[in-house]
């Protein structure tokens, strides 16, 4: 059971798809004249092809409003452009030398040719059990080597901000590839909002091949969508912004004004921290920027392609690390944030029911399957409330006594 | 967020922008503009403002391309009305790669209408209210291209309105002392001798392009009726920004529509979405399309039901194959009401006279989807909301919420009258054809 991901150029006529037998649908990535312009996942229903007719309808109803919008945007007449900063990419890994192989092939080609006034690759090697993280980043040209010996995601990112030499440091999970547009995307956000604190971009799934993979991606799975979007410390919109800042963007693909990182004393140790708490450490860091009164960009053309969750389990614990992470990440900030204290409690009250109401939902459509994630997820977030976030930095204090 | 005060904030997004835009110090809901052609609006909170400009350039492009897709016919315009009156959009990527040139094609489409205006006659109703009269009264004055005729029903027991429209000039006077809505806009209609009439409210202020707006839309178009936007003149207090932002106020659409024989089709199996074409307070109509539908059904309306006299009127129209056009290039802006025990009594009339005209409807022509409505689609409609009040922790939507179903619940008093049902208003021959027995 798997989706073929097609990458289709939208000025060129479409031609038929014809699926193997393992492939039950299509998920067509719209690009109008290489710019991204929209997603679409569609089930073949127990067709073996996909007729260039059928194909265009999909593409018509999907992708034709963006298109005519991409059009006239692109006639629209710009200020001249901004020479671009320089630039860190940092990649946070442990043991996973294979998918940071396949990372750093696709981010060296970009790197080559990139418009920023310099390009640095670096890579955080995360309490490393071997030495195939640091042969791979050995076999390519250009590419930093740091060893942070502390266990745990926002240790590895601190890492990289104390070694980082870019204006702008972003970062990237190991378990992404970058699009072949990935730095003119981030340079078309910096160059749309230069005194922005920070950047977040699309997150587009890199295989369907696997019924969780699938399940979550068409759950809505990291979408941000495919328009241009600005948050700043207050939304009208959406009231419990930005304690729910899950809406801007993923910790896969974000970067930031590094100076402002610096001077808000870099990422959180005790949120992120691999297992036990491997979450909402990006919603902590953007919820601080928004906080120091600086502006996030959400770019759509700044895009990575993210390996989802291979088994129905791995996706399970996803969506119970979610609910730990979003409510450890909100007993912290009630904690330190006394000022938007109701903003917080609002969000708990708002989670709550809404869980209460995906939960009753999923029992009521006998979705077992969606059940069971609803639940995990409302369970992470019941123990994220009840201590998880204290509970994280007593270990991760244990972890800096013994390595230091 | 609109426990606060909300400003009305007009964008030009025509104008060169490059960081002269105030910032606030409050939110504000931002109406966007090319010129005189609204764009769109979108309520921000202060530390969203002033927007930036790549922010604007995005917004522009944006509603180009919306402008461009309901405005142009080679992309498929004039868009047709579907269910709750969305617009169905037939664009392919084909002709969508066909659009050249299209920010000098938006400078030309959002020029100022030429059209003379002197075959509109305008007709005001009002009650008891002189200085909102003598402030829409002014804003006649300065419309770009005057109306043939101005015409002043009053509603009023005393005809209180009388002295003031004597002292300005070109208005004709018109005293109509049997109470309700429908009966001032039969008695206008009755006075008016322009091939159009456009009915506004005293609470309104037209643009200064209004009169020649409709005027083009009725030269460009064949519709027998024309509706247009109406925008928030003020969201000062509570009640005012409930009703703009919470109730959706009077439409939010910004793209010209056309509601005809299809839309009725569609949504005839929940009632007809006639309230989806417009508002009292900024309508026109052909005067001939009165000959073939009747008048407005005094039954119905402010001072009788309560309300949807105006859409009974378009359900008429389309249910004999004529069309209503949605323009919103024509603007008024309303001035809502400030105090709450207002609002409620307007929510509880609204839907009073909502279920009114469903029965009338019914009663007319025998469809069967207005009564689904009253029964189905409306007790629904409570349940979600109710829930979702419940949800989002806006406990004065709930109280809007039991005026609503107040006004429901006394709506139904007309279903099981006989008498109110038989005193259906006299007919034209052609229309009484198409009724059932």
């Amino acid at each position: 059971m798997r989706f073929a991901i097609r990458d289709v150029e939208l000025s060129q006529p479409l031609q038929a798809i014809d699926l193997a037998p393992e492939e039950v649908g299509i998920a067509l990535i719209g690009r109008w004249q290489e710019r991204l312009v929209g997603f679409r996942m569609v089930r073949a229903e127990g067709r073996r092809s996909i007729s260039a007719e059928a194909l265009t309808a999909i593409a018509d109803e999907a992708f034709a409003m963006p298109v005519l919008t991409a059009i006239i945007e692109r006639e629209q007449p710009r200020p001249p452009s901004r020479a671009l900063p320089t630039l860190t990419l940092a990649i946070c890994t442990k043991d996973r030398a294979v998918r940071l192989a396949r990372l750093l092939a696709t981010l060296v080609e970009v790197r080559d040719r990139s418009p920023f006034a310099a390009t640095e690759i670096l890579v955080i090697d995360n309490a490393p059990s071997d030495d195939s993280t640091r042969e791979v980043a050995a076999s390519h040209a250009g590419v930093r080597y740091v060893t942070e010996p502390k266990a745990g995601l926002n240790f590895a990112r601190n890492t990289a901000l104390a070694n980082a030499t870019g204006d702008l440091l972003a970062f990237l999970d190991d378990d992404v590839v970058v699009d072949r547009h990935y730095l003119e995307g981030l340079a078309a956000a910096w160059r749309s909002a230069p005194e922005a604190g920070g950047f977040t971009g699309l997150v587009l799934p890199y295989r369907l091949e696997t019924e969780a993979q699938i399940c979550f991606e068409e759950r809505g799975g990291f979408g941000r969508g495919f328009a241009r979007r600005e948050f700043q410390a207050t939304s009208f919109a959406f009231p419990l912004h930005p304690a729910g800042a899950g809406l801007l963007g993923a910790g896969c693909n974000m970067a930031f004004d590094r100076a402002l990182l610096l001077q808000l004393g870099g990422f959180d140790d005790a949120l992120d921290t691999g297992r036990p708490l491997p979450g909402g450490g990006d919603l902590d860091i953007f919820y601080r920027v928004l906080r120091a009164g600086r502006t996030m960009v959400y770019e759509p053309r700044y895009a990575v392609f993210h390996e989802h969750r291979e088994t129905v389990e791995q996706l399970r614990h996803q969506y119970w690390t979610w609910g730990l992470g979003l409510m450890a990440f909100l007993v912290k900030s009630w904690r330190t944030d006394r000022e938007w204290r109701p903003q917080h409690r609002a969000l708990v009250r708002w989670w709550l029911l809404d869980q209460l109401k995906s939960v009753a939902g999923a029992a009521a459509r006998l979705r077992p399957r969606d059940l069971r994630f609803r639940l995990a997820e409302f369970a992470g977030g019941i123990q994220g409330l009840f201590g998880e976030y204290d509970r994280s930095q007593r270990r991760v204090a244990a972890i800096r006594d013994r390595l230091s | 967020m609109i426990r606060q005060g909300i400003t009305v904030r007009h964008v030009d997004l025509a104008a060169d922008h490059s960081g002269e835009l105030a910032s606030a110090d409050q939110a504000a809901l931002n109406i966007y503009w090319w010129g005189d052609l609204p764009l769109g609006m979108e309520p921000l909170s202060a530390a969203e403002m002033p927007e930036g400009r790549a922010r604007l350039d995005l917004l522009a492009a944006r509603f180009a391309a919306e402008q461009r897709l309901a405005r142009d016919p080679a992309l498929g315009a004039p868009l047709v009305a579907g269910a709750e009156g969305a617009p169905h959009r037939a664009l392919t990527i084909r002709t969508a790669a066909t659009a050249r040139e299209s920010w000098s094609w938006l400078r030309e489409t959002a020029a100022p209408s030429t059209h003379s205006a002197a075959d509109v006659a305008i007709i005001i109703c009002t009650r008891n209210r002189l200085p909102d009269l003598a402030k829409c009264l002014a804003a006649l004055r300065t419309q770009r291209s005057p109306a043939g005729e101005v015409i002043v029903v009053d509603n009023s027991s005393d005809g209180n309105a009388s002295d003031l429209c004597a002292a300005s000039t070109g208005i004709r006077y018109v005293h109509e002392p049997r109470p309700g809505l429908s009966h001032a806009r039969n008695t206008g209609l009755s006075a008016a001798t322009r091939g159009i009439v456009a009915f506004t409210d005293d609470d309104v202020t037209p643009h200064p392009g209004w009169t020649a707006e409709l005027a083009r839309a009725f030269a460009d178009s064949d519709a027998d009726a024309v509706t247009g936007l109406v925008l928030p003149i003020r969201l000062d207090t509570w009640a005012q920004r409930c009703f703009q932002m919470m109730m959706g106020g009077f439409g939010d659409r910004f793209v010209p529509v056309l509601f005809d024989r299809r839309f009725f089709a569609e949504t005839q199996a929940d009632g007809v979405h006639v309230w989806r074409i417009g508002a009292g307070a900024n309508m026109a109509f052909r005067r001939s399309v009165f000959d073939r539908v009747g008048l407005f059904d005094t039954r119905l309306g402010a001072g009788a039901s309560g309300c949807s006299e105006d859409s009974e009127i378009w359900y008429r129209i389309l249910a004999v194959g004529g069309a209503c056009l949605y323009e919103p290039r024509a603007v008024v802006f309303h001035d809502h009401r400030a105090d709450w025990s207002s609002l409620e009594q307007q929510m509880r009339s609204y839907m009073r006279g909502h279920v009114s005209a469903l029965v009338a409807q019914r009663d007319l022509f025998g469809h069967r989807g207005n009564v689904m409505r009253i029964f189905k689609q409306l007790p629904r409609y409570f349940v979600r909301t109710a829930i979702e009040s419940v949800l989002h922790a806006a406990p004065d939507r709930r109280k809007l919420l039991r005026q609503e179903i107040f006004g429901w619940t006394s709506g139904l008093r007309y279903l099981i009258s006989p008498g109110w049902r038989r005193r259906r208003p006299k007919l034209p021959a052609t229309l009484s054809g198409t009724m059932p027995r």
